[in-house]
């Protein structure tokens, strides 16, 4: 249910004071508006190219307008999974650190629900991962929305695919 | 709770197929994929999202074969579309 993605690129170099500072910052399931800049700020600490995705909620699903959606998780399992994926993308892409918040509870249309940061030293490997993080959430883990359509009716969504790890 | 049944978290569409977000089952032990065919059995209208849920114990999702015993921290998780 993402319609739209701001990405962010930016080649700046926040030195690092003191000891290593934690790689991730612990995944974040949150019941109201995302801190995407306390996110985009937490890549800076790490990386020279930092890539932000921000997903918002869609309005129109074919032809079913959507006035609000409602999302729940099984949280322990969910920051546990987020946990498992950041340190995957963090090996795969050689990343220097990574983040990602999703909001639960009810969300208006048109305002953000979920935001990963991906940090590297270059470019191509935090675009990837952000979008290798985006995937692997939606595949596994377990959050869901429901929609409310404007005539009153409310469902959830479900797709196909059972998930698992 | 006796020490035969078992106590599962049910999600969603799921949740909401079945009329609870809870549900206890006689459960002596057995693999995730009998806990799934069990669940089917006493909730047949949930049962085609039953067949595309998962099983998870703890923080993790179970494999199909693998045993999930009569004490364990369970739920079902149906096809999931975060993001």
């Amino acid at each position: 249910m993402v319609e739209a993605a701001m990405l962010q690129v930016s080649g700046e170099r926040v030195a690092q004071a003191g000891g290593p500072a934690p790689r991730c910052p612990a995944p974040q399931l949150v019941d109201g508006p995302l801190d995407v800049e306390g996110l985009r700020r937490s890549g800076h600490r790490h990386g020279r190219a930092v890539v932000v995705f921000v997903g918002t909620t869609r309005r129109k699903t074919g032809d079913v307008i959507t006035e609000q959606l409602e999302y729940e998780a099984h949280r322990p399992l969910a920051v546990a999974c987020l946990r498992r994926l950041q340190e995957e993308a963090v090996e795969r892409f050689s990343l220097e650190g990574c983040g990602v918040v999703h909001r639960l509870g009810v969300v208006e249309v048109g305002e953000e629900s979920v935001a990963v940061v991906a940090a590297s030293q270059h470019r191509p490997a935090a675009f990837a991962a952000t979008a290798w993080l985006m995937d692997r959430l939606k595949a596994c883990v377990p959050i869901w929305k429901r929609e409310h359509a404007a005539d009153g009716a409310a469902s959830w969504v479900h797709g196909e695919e059972r998930p698992g790890p | 709770m006796d020490r035969c049944s078992i106590s599962i978290l049910l999600f969603a569409g799921l949740a909401e197929s079945v009329g609870h977000r809870e549900v206890s089952l006689a459960w002596p032990g057995g693999t995730a994929a009998e806990l799934r065919t069990q669940l089917q059995q006493h909730f047949p209208a949930a049962a085609p999202l039953l067949a595309r849920s998962a099983i998870a114990v703890g923080e993790r999702y179970c494999r199909d074969d693998e045993t999930v015993p009569p004490d364990a921290d369970v739920a079902v998780i149906p096809p999931v579309s975060g993001g």
